[in-house]
């Protein structure tokens, strides 16, 4: 079954820092960006929500239509693992957004890499498609 | 479905207010301005225009704290099919506004209204608002009845709207008894919905019961236009329970929610959070209830006043996102395009009032989107005014006017994907609209702030959509929004070295800048050149100035700018304009030039760039601000550029008053002034005032390399013509004189402009104005710098310079002359050309040679002269007039002799003298003194001798009619002297002498005639001249020198060792006649001079400084002159080497018998 899947990573002053459709469904030309709408509207929500609880996954926390948001926020820097979903899987979802924040410390941890700017890095993107045919 | 769904929704009056007549869109908006201010009127105030005609129905009206609510729609709007249902979904009341002026007729305008007024059957109260009628339509007023039509007077605004308000309560007063009425006169018998169609198959009991249960909740809704919720309940109350029995599921929802509006607008004590809950919980039911009766847009209006009513508590965040989020799922499977636009319209609403400007902004694009699928002309235009509420919660404007919004960008992230989204939306929006400029702005921001995630091909076509856009907008239309390209400050240039402006100080000089203000003469921060860049930019008032930009084209299509041109701020200034064409991904220097037209400060803002058809303002500090971050991903457009420090450029520039203007020229000659070596020339040059205020300060100075070139310059000529007015010209003589010869200039070199020539030295004159009055800051003094171009070609040139000595021989006399005295009788008989004395040689006699050549094409002419001295001015007086000029032709060379006893060498004297005297010290004391310590002292007297020879010594020359000078020669002077005097005046190892020896002679005197420097030379110069003046000299001697024919002479010679060591040699004589052939050694030949004695292989030991004499006779046998030559051959005892001397030659005059 084609699914749809984007994730993105938000930085702590909203810019996007890392994006890519991991989903098997065929992209839609007239939807072009409405996954990135999505997220970007659910930033809301996720300032309001990370208030309420202790844990850094915040399961879900939006929905448009049968498009599901999953959030992850990590501790440092307030940076946001967002995935965009249609699929109600969540401990996969769960495990993917813990790889990937260990990618991400991974990534903070070059010394290269300035925190809060994009990521560019290929290896980074292998491996984030990776996982996300691995766990969802 | 309807927007603006409040819960408190159910008391308001809906009034439709319409335009009658012919009415311009400025004034209906000032006329329904002054009307929607009475959307509240409190009960209190309408009272006065109520009167109850039977007992009211709403018992419960709370006068005192009450008010009526009416909402306007302006326009109208069209009859729904729910009035039944919901009372405040009628059109309750019309009120017509009628612009007089335009409207003569007043009459057909009444008709106009009431026709109008016919559309809307359920208005209970019209009205027709006239105003500013003239005086005929109010006569006309007089006759006709018309009942609705008030004419308001034509007052001011202020009295408009007293008349305003009081007719809007009487208005209010008529819509409350006409409810009254209404509800007295209420028939249960039409009050039907569209879901109805299968009532009738209920039994009649049933239908009665849900008619009466209608009827009540009918009450009970006027009773909530009428500001009476207790009524309201009451009626709500009852009307639940029948609906809740007849299972008239619509009617008991409607109820419901009329309870929960009467609920909230009650001023019951219930406290917020009781309320909220219960709110919800009979929202709850009622949206249950909806849900039931398959009304689905009701369901959906609940759910969203619901929304609406909990969003005002942010606790409940939560839940209202749930419900609207549930509504807009919900509105998926609405028939209807408008109101599932209606939905996101109030979801964006809601989500705004809650804080979620985000959220808000998704749904805003979800109905312009929504407003894009319909495919109309309006659709395109609404569509596009909601994109551009939304781009600005996406942060797409980047306009930095609104400095506020800047401030939280910096905050905000920019999802760039997103923003160009938006603004593709908004282009192809405006393009279906047919808004140009809208088109052209979402264009020109897309090009601007995403042109790195623009693909190459759609640059091209934004750019066509700038151009098409453009072309639909009259010429010349300004815009907000700058595109390309980016202009950012680079620097100002410095004025032109004929107009730099120098800062100024209250100090006498101020044009020596600061003085230091450390211990240190030099300090390495002012070397560093920061101080460069602390320096204000001052410009002069009517001067034009120059500002460079740069500007850059990081797309990948030409940009042809059609205009660019400074953009400045408080101050006149006019600004030239420039058309630049930039290369795909280029940038480009561009030099933009203006005015200043007053004084004050001027802030350089931007550029005003007409490009693409548009004129836009490009402020520099949208682009200075470091890189412009995109996503994230840095961008600079300016990447392909050197990094300038912007921070310290400034963009304030004070203007100035206006300054003098001095403008320096050289007189005659185009700037560079050819010269030969050590010509000395004067140079005019011309000052003139060219601005329009006198120069009252200035002073000249002289820069840069080869000052020594400038020997004088008129400085008392410029102070004693100051003030220099307006106008006014001045010429300075500045006297040249040329040094080395300048390098020849690399023809293929051409770029370097002769102005730059640095190796040429500045004239630099300050000068300034007069000063201003007290208190006022001192105006700036100026510059101006002159290069005196000085092209020095070599002219003469000294090929060599030697110290020759004479070589005369001397007679042979029994007695030698004392050096002093010969120097003495030398002074005595100063006439001749040369001094010498017969019986001494050349002794002291020395002159230099110098070998002049003249490489270039003209004539020179050569006087020697000795510089002035403070000893004696008289014999270089002497000098000039003894020595004739010399002259030299081109290419030729020519040897110019001077004699350097004329010049009083005492150095040199002294030197000799002391010489010799320390070699008789040598002799009489033996080893008294070393010969060391003499030989240094001597060569230090030397050194300094020909040191000061070198510098007395001035040849001068003349070419043509006004060029002289004095050639450059010192050096080269000095270094052949010390060549060839060392070769002259180190002693040899030996010293001949020879001197005849007499009975009569008693004198036993050494024979000490030569000193040093007469010793042989190869070069025999001037030797004629001084023989021919030897026999004058011979003739008139009385040293008794003269030999007889045939007698025999008895001669000595003396050999000296001059070196320290005892050598063993063998000395010999010869003789030599006039013709140089030997006389004695010419064995069988026919001798001319008989010896006796030995002449030849004497072996002789002479010890160190010590002296052998040998004694021999002659006899000459033929009268004439001969040369006595004494020669020796030393052995050498480690090498077996033998060295060979020549002593000098002397003469022998042999007198005749007679």
């Amino acid at each position: 079954m084609a699914s749809t899947a984007c994730f993105v990573i938000v930085s702590r002053n909203d810019c996007p820092i890392y994006e890519s459709e991991v989903g098997t469904a065929p992209k839609k030309d007239e939807a072009a960006h409405l996954h990135q709408f999505i997220l970007h509207a659910s930033l809301d929500i996720v300032q309001d929500v990370v208030w309420t609880t202790n844990a850094m996954y915040l399961k879900l926390v939006d929905k448009f239509n049968d498009l599901l948001v999953s959030v992850y926020v990590t501790a440092d820097t307030h940076t946001r693992l967002m995935l965009l979903h249609d699929s109600r899987n969540e401990d996969g979802i769960k495990n993917f957004f813990q790889e990937v924040h260990e990618l991400y410390i991974k990534m903070l941890l070059n010394p290269l890499y300035v925190p809060g700017s994009r990521i560019t890095s290929p290896f980074f993107d292998t491996r984030v498609r990776t996982l996300a045919r691995k766990y969802l | 479905m309807e927007t603006d769904l409040r819960v408190e929704g159910g008391s308001m009056i809906r009034v439709a207010v319409l335009a009658v007549g012919e009415m311009p869109a400025a004034q209906l908006r000032d006329y329904v301005s002054m009307l929607v201010q009475h959307t509240r009127i409190s009960l209190a105030s309408v009272n006065p225009y109520y009167t109850e005609h039977q007992k009211s129905p709403f018992a419960l009206q709370p006068w005192e704290s009450g008010s009526l609510l009416l909402k306007f729609l302006v326009g109208g709007a069209a009859k729904s099919p729910w009035e039944d249902f919901q009372a405040q979904r009628k059109i309750l009341g019309v009120i017509g506004l009628c612009h007089c002026p335009l409207s003569p007729d007043l009459g057909s305008a009444y008709e106009q209204f009431l026709s109008m007024c016919r559309a809307y059957p359920s208005a209970q109260v019209t009205r027709c608002f006239a105003f500013h009628p003239t005086q005929a339509q109010m006569r006309q007023d007089d006759e006709k009845k018309k009942e609705f039509l008030v004419m308001f007077p034509s007052t001011d605004r202020q009295n408009l709207e007293f008349h305003m308000q009081t007719l809007m309560r009487d208005f209010a007063a008529s819509l409350l008894m006409a409810f009254e009425s209404w509800v007295l006169h209420l028939k249960p018998a039409g009050l039907t919905t569209p879901l109805d169609s299968q009532t009738s198959l209920n039994s009649d009991e049933v239908n009665k019961k849900r008619k009466l249960g209608r009827v009540q909740k009918t009450i009970g809704d006027y009773c909530l236009l009428a500001c009476s919720p207790s009524d309201a309940n009451a009626h709500y109350a009852t009307a639940i329970e029948l609906a809740r029995l007849t299972a008239d599921l619509l009617w008991h929802a409607g109820a419901i929610e009329g309870h929960v509006c009467a609920l909230v607008l009650e001023p019951s004590g219930m406290k917020d959070e009781l309320l909220e809950q219960e709110v919800q919980f009979l929202y709850m039911e009622a949206i249950q209830l909806y849900r039931r009766a398959t009304a689905l847009s009701f369901e959906l209006e609940s759910t969203l006043k619901l929304a609406r009513f909990l969003c005002s508590r942010k606790e409940l965040a939560r839940d209202v996102v749930d419900l609207v989020v549930g509504a807009v799922e919900g509105s998926k499977t609405l028939m209807d395009a408008n109101d599932r636009l209606v939905v996101n319209v109030e979801a964006a609403g809601i989500f705004g009032a809650l804080g979620y400007e985000r959220k808000a902004a998704f749904y805003a694009r979800q109905v312009a989107l929504l407003y894009k699928q319909q495919n109309s002309h309006w659709a395109a235009v609404s569509s596009l005014q909601v994109m551009s509420v939304c781009a600005h919660y996406y942060r797409c404007e980047m306009k930095s006017s609104n400095s506020l919004v800047d401030g939280q960008d910096k905050q905000g992230g920019e999802w760039s994907t997103l923003q160009m989204d938006v603004l593709m939306d908004m282009l192809a929006a405006a393009v279906r609209a047919g808004d140009a400029m809208a088109a052209w702005s979402a264009a020109a921001q897309l090009l601007r702030h995403h042109y790195p995630l623009i693909t190459p091909h759609s640059q091209l076509g934004l750019a066509n959509a700038l151009s098409m856009a453009a072309h639909r907008l009259p010429s010349g239309t300004r815009s907000s929004y700058a595109v390309l390209p980016f202009v950012r400050l680079h620097s100002y240039p410095p004025m032109p070295a004929e107009r730099e402006i120098v800062k100024r100080t209250t100090d006498k000089e101020w044009w020596m800048g600061p003085a230091s203000s450390g211990p240190f003469i030099y300090t390495p921060f002012i070397a560093k050149g920061d101080s460069n860049e602390k320096l204000p930019v001052i410009w002069v008032v009517g001067e034009p100035v120059e500002v460079l930009v740069e500007l850059a084209n990081p797309c990948a299509f030409e940009v042809f700018v059609e205009s660019i041109s400074l953009s400045v701020e408080h101050g006149h200034f006019d600004a030239f304009t420039v058309s630049v064409t930039l290369p795909p991904s280029a940038g480009q220097l561009l030099s933009l030039s203006g005015m200043p037209l007053s004084v004050g400060t001027l802030m350089i803002r931007g550029c005003i760039v007409k490009c693409f058809g548009m004129i836009t303002e490009h402020l520099f500090e949208d682009v200075v601000e470091g890189k412009m971050v995109k996503g994230t991903v840095l961008v600079d457009p300016f990447k392909s550029w050197h990094r300038v420090h912007h921070a310290a450029l400034s963009n304030k520039v004070e203007v100035v008053q206006p300054l003098p203007l001095l403008v320096a020229r050289v007189v005659g000659g185009e700037g560079a002034a050819v010269l030969y070596e050590g010509e000395i020339r004067e140079v005019q040059i011309s000052l003139s005032n060219a601005g329009v205020v006198p120069v009252v300060e200035a002073h000249l100075a002289l820069t840069g390399k080869q000052q020594q070139n400038v020997v004088s310059i008129g400085h008392s000529i410029l102070e004693d013509a100051l003030p220099l007015l307006p106008g006014a010209t001045i010429v300075v003589p500045v006297v040249l004189k040329a040094g080395s010869p300048t390098p020849e200039p690399d023809l293929r070199v051409n770029t370097v402009k002769p102005s730059n020539d640095v190796a040429s030295p500045m004239l630099v004159i300050h000068y300034a104005g007069p000063l201003s009055q007290e208190g006022e800051e001192v105006s700036p003094g100026r510059r101006v710098a002159l290069p005196l171009q000085l092209h020095v070609q070599r002219g003469l040139c000294l090929v060599q310079a030697r110290l020759l000595s004479m070589e005369v021989a001397a007679n042979i006399s029994s007695a030698i002359v004392e050096p002093i005295c010969s120097k003495d009788a030398a002074a005595e008989n100063g006439e001749s050309l040369v001094k010498m004395d017969p019986y001494r040689g050349s002794w002291g006699l020395r002159l230099l040679e110098l070998e002049l050549w003249n490489t270039t094409d003209v004539l020179f002419e050569i006087t020697v002269s000795r510089k002035d001295g403070s000893e004696s001015e008289k014999l270089a007086e002497d000098g000039e007039c003894l020595y004739p000029r010399t002259r030299i032709e081109r290419d030729y060379s020519a040897c110019v002799l001077i004699q350097l006893e004329r010049f009083k060498l005492a150095g040199l004297d002294k030197a000799s003298l002391a010489r010799a005297s320390v070699r008789k010290d040598a002799l009489s004391k033996q080893y008294a003194m070393s010969k060391d310590v003499a030989d240094r002292e001597a060569k230090a007297e030397l050194n300094s001798a020909i040191e000061e020879l070198s510098s007395r010594i001035c040849v001068k020359w003349h070419s043509g009619r006004n060029s002289a000078g004095v050639l450059p020669i010192k050096d080269a002077l000095r270094e052949a002297l010390q060549a060839s005097a060392l070769k002259i005046l180190l002693p040899d190892p030996l010293t001949f002498g020879f001197r005849l020896v007499k009975t009569s002679a008693t004198q036993n005197s050494t024979c000490e005639d030569t000193s040093p420097e007469s010793y042989p030379n190869p070069h025999r110069v001037g030797l004629s001249k001084v023989e021919a003046e030897e026999d004058s000299a011979v003739t008139k001697s009385k040293g008794g020198g003269g030999i007889a024919v045939r007698e025999l002479a008895l001669i000595e010679m003396l050999v000296r060792n001059n070196t320290s060591e005892a050598m063993k040699m063998t000395l010999s004589v010869t003789c030599r006649d006039v013709a140089g052939t030997s006389c004695l050694g010419a064995i069988g030949s026919k001798p001319t001079v008989l010896w006796a004695g030995t002449l030849d292989g004497m072996e002789v030991e002479v010890g160190a400084v010590g002296e052998v004499v040998h004694r021999f006779a002659l006899c000459f046998l033929v009268p004439g002159q001969y040369t006595l030559l004494g020669a020796a051959v030393i052995q050498s005892q480690t090498s077996h080497d033998s060295l060979c001397y020549n002593g000098p030659p002397f003469a022998v005059l042999v007198a005749g018998a007679s």
